[in-house]
C-alpha cells in the first residue's frame, strides 16, 4: 500500500455499522488510475456494504473517502456521481418503462432541458444537445451489438441483455471511475466471456474500474490489483500473485 | 337546442375542463413522477378557497348581515384569483412534500397523504373562522358577469370557453415537461430511484419539482370549479374524490396526456354523469353510494386487465441520424461536469 500517493480513490479506515453488525469495520485501500481493481473476499466480507458507501447509497458510520484529493465522505449518491464516481448495480436496474435508447439518454451528464425553467425554453433549447447524445447512445448500442434492441423496453431485455445495458448506461454517464457490483452475476458463461471482453477494450481505454467479482478466475484475467476483504477489514491488497502467497487471505477464504 | 340543454351541455363541458386539468395535474405526479398523492383533493380545496375568497371581497360581520366568515377576503379582478390559487396549491404542495415525500416511499407515502387529507377536512370543518367550516362559502361572484353583460346562457357558453382557454395553457405546461429531458428523467426515477441518483440526478428535487407542478395545476382546477358553481365547503372535496381521479387517470392511460383526457371524460363525466339518468330506486342514496363503490371496482377491473388503460403510455422513438454527424469518445477520462 505504498503508492496511495497517486490513487484516484483513497479510502481510510472506513466504517459502516448496521445496528450492531459492522459490515465494514476499518477498511482501508485505495485504487489507482487506470487499471482494473478487483474487490473480493467471502460473503458477508462488506464488499457490496464498502462500494454502496463510496457511492454515497450508504453513510459511513466513521471514516474518510477521499476522491481526486477531494473528500466526498458522506455526499448523496447523485453528487457523487456528478463527480464522475458511476456505479452499477447487482441487481439489474434498468428504467423498465423506458426503451433501452431512453435508458442511455438519461445517464447522458449535464443534460439540457433536465430543469424545469430549461425544459420551458422549448424544443429549439435543448434539441441539438439531444441529437448528440443520440448519435453517442447509438455508438455505444452499436459496440455492444445492442442496436437492434434501441426501441425496445428495457424491462422487456433478457437477464443478460439487461446486464448490457447496465455497463452501456454507466458509461454513457461519462465514468472517470466505474464501480461494478459483479457485472457477470447470472449471465451465461458466453455472454460472461464478451463483457469480459468489454472490460478489456474499456480498460485498454483508460478507464479506472473497481469490480467485485467472485469468479477468482475471472479476476485473475481482469484485475491489475486486488484488494482483499474479509469481517469487514482489508486482509490484503496486491498483483493476484501477490495475494496467492498471502497465509491470511487462503485461512479467509478457507474459513469462509 | 332547447335552453335547458344548452345549460345542461355547457355545464357539463365545464366539469369536464375541470376534470381534464385535474388529470391532467395527478398524472403528472403519479403518471410520470410515480408519486402516489392520496391528498390530490386538498390541493384542488385549497385553489378553491383561495379563489373564492379572493373574489368574495372582505368578510363582513354577522351584525351587518354577513353570513359567512372567513379569512383574507379581498376583491381581485378576474383572472388574478385562479392564479393565486395555482400559487397557493403549489405552495401547499411544498409544505405537504417537504415531509410527505422528502424521505418516505409508496406505500408509506400513500398513507401519510391519506391522513393528510382526512386532516385537512377535519381542521376546515371545525376551524370555523378559516372558510366558514362545515356550511363553506357561498355567493361566490361569477368572473367578468358584471362587465359583459350576456344572457345567462351566453354567459354559460363565454365560462365554456373560458375553461377551455385554462385547459390550453395548462396543456401547454404539462407538456413541456412530458416531452422534454425533464419528463425523461421523471420517469426513470419513477422507475428506478436507486439507478437515477446513481447517475447523477437528484430525486429528491425532482419529485419535489413533479409534486409543485402537480399542486399548481390541482388548485387552478379548483379555482375554475368554484368560481363556475360559486360555491364551495368541505362536502365538495371527500378524500373519495382523490380516487375518482386516480380511476380516470388508470382509465385512461398513465403517463399519456391524451389517454388521460379520455379518462377524465370516460369517469368522472360520462360515468357519473350517466348514474343521474338511471331511475332512483332502492333506499334514498343508495344511487350515491353505488357511484363510489362503482368508480372502485372500474379501477381495480383497469388495474387487473388493462393496467395500461385505453390510451396507453406512448413510447418514444427517435429519428435514425442526419448524414455526417461525427463519431464521439465513448469514455471521457475526466471527471463529469
Amino acid at each position: 500500500m505504498s503508492e496511495s500517493a497517486g490513487a484516484l480513490l483513497t479510502v481510510t479506515d472506513l466504517h459502516r455499522q448496521f445496528g450492531g453488525v459492522h459490515a465494514v469495520n476499518g477498511a482501508s485501500f485505495h485504487v489507482p488510475p487506470g487499471r482494473i481493481t478487483g474487490l473480493i473476499g467471502p460473503n458477508g466480507a462488506g464488499k457490496s456494504t464498502a462500494l454502496n458507501v463510496i457511492a454515497g447509497a450508504l453513510k459511513p458510520t466513521a471514516g474518510k473517502i477521499s476522491y481526486q484529493g477531494q473528500d466526498i465522505t458522506g455526499l448523496p449518491s447523485y453528487q457523487v456521481a456528478r463527480r464522475g464516481i458511476i456505479r452499477t448495480f447487482q441487481i439489474s436496474s434498468e428504467f423498465a418503462r423506458l426503451t433501452v435508447l431512453e435508458n442511455l439518454l438519461v445517464a447522458a451528464p449535464g443534460q439540457r432541458g433536465e430543469a424545469l425553467w430549461q425544459a420551458a425554453l422549448g424544443k429549439r433549447y435543448w434539441r441539438p444537445q439531444e441529437r448528440a447524445m443520440v448519435q453517442r447512445a447509438r455508438h455505444l448500442m452499436a459496440r455492444f451489438d445492442m442496436s437492434a434492441k434501441e426501441d425496445e423496453y428495457a424491462g422487456n431485455l433478457s437477464g443478460g441483455q439487461k446486464r448490457l445495458l447496465e455497463l452501456m448506461r454507466g458509461l454513457m454517464a461519462g465514468p472517470a471511475l466505474l464501480l461494478l457490483d459483479e457485472p457477470m452475476a447470472g449471465v451465461n458463461p458466453s455472454l460472461a466471456r464478451r463483457i469480459e471482453r468489454y472490460l478489456l477494450e474499456l480498460h485498454g481505454e483508460g478507464l479506472t474500474m473497481l469490480m467485485i467479482e467472485h469468479e477468482l478466475a475471472v479476476v485473475e484475467r481482469l484485475c491489475d490489483l486486488v484488494i482483499v476483504m474479509a469481517q469487514g477489514r482489508v486482509i490484503s491488497q496486491g498483483t493476484m500473485a501477490e495475494i496467492r502467497t498471502d497465509r491470511e487471505v487462503l485461512d479467509a477464504y478457507l474459513i469462509g | 337546442m332547447s335552453v335547458a340543454w344548452q345549460f345542461y351541455i355547457s355545464t357539463v363541458l365545464v366539469y369536464l375542463g375541470v376534470d381534464v386539468i385535474a388529470c391532467w395535474g395527478l398524472n403528472l405526479q403519479f403518471g410520470v413522477a410515480g408519486l402516489i398523492n392520496f391528498a390530490f383533493i386538498i390541493f384542488q380545496a385549497a385553489g378553491a378557497y383561495t379563489a373564492a375568497v379572493l373574489t368574495l371581497g372582505p368578510a363582513r360581520p354577522a351584525t351587518q348581515g354577513g353570513f359567512q366568515q372567513y379569512v383574507g377576503g379581498a376583491h381581485w379582478p378576474f383572472p388574478l384569483p385562479i392564479l393565486a390559487a395555482g400559487v397557493v396549491g403549489g405552495l401547499l404542495a411544498l409544505l405537504v412534500g417537504s415531509f410527505g415525500i422528502r424521505r418516505l416511499r409508496s406505500d408509506y407515502e400513500a398513507m401519510v397523504m391519506l391522513v393528510v387529507s382526512l386532516i385537512a377536512t377535519s381542521v376546515v370543518t371545525n376551524q370555523v373562522g378559516l372558510v366558514n367550516g362545515p356550511n363553506g362559502l357561498a355567493l361566490v361572484p361569477k368572473p367578468l358577469a358584471s362587465i359583459v353583460n350576456l344572457s345567462p346562457i351566453g354567459y354559460q357558453w363565454l365560462f365554456v370557453g373560458l375553461t377551455a382557454g385554462v385547459c390550453v395553457c395548462v396543456y401547454w405546461l404539462v407538456h413541456i415537461v412530458t416531452s422534454s429531458p425533464l419528463g425523461r428523467t421523471l420517469r426513470a426515477v419513477r422507475d428506478n430511484e436507486q439507478a437515477a441518483a446513481a447517475l447523477g440526478k437528484n430525486v429528491t428535487g425532482l419529485r419535489m419539482v413533479a409534486f409543485v407542478l402537480g399542486g399548481v395545476i390541482a388548485g387552478i382546477s379548483g379555482a375554475i370549479l368554484v368560481e363556475f358553481i360559486s360555491a364551495w365547503s368541505p362536502g365538495s372535496w371527500l378524500y373519495p374524490e382523490t380516487f375518482v381521479y386516480f380511476t380516470a387517470v388508470i382509465v385512461g392511460g398513465l403517463g399519456n396526456d391524451l389517454g388521460v383526457m379520455v379518462g377524465a371524460l370516460l369517469v368522472p363525466v360520462a360515468f357519473l354523469e350517466a348514474t343521474r339518468f338511471i331511475p332512483q330506486f332502492g333506499p334514498p342514496g343508495f344511487i350515491d353510494a353505488l357511484q363510489w363503490i362503482v368508480v372502485g371496482v372500474l379501477a381495480l377491473v383497469f388495474l387487473w386487465f388493462w393496467p395500461r388503460g385505453v390510451i396507453p403510455e406512448r413510447r418514444r422513438r427517435f429519428p435514425p441520424a442526419a448524414e455526417g454527424e461525427g463519431e464521439q469518445q465513448l469514455v471521457s477520462t475526466e471527471a463529469g461536469p
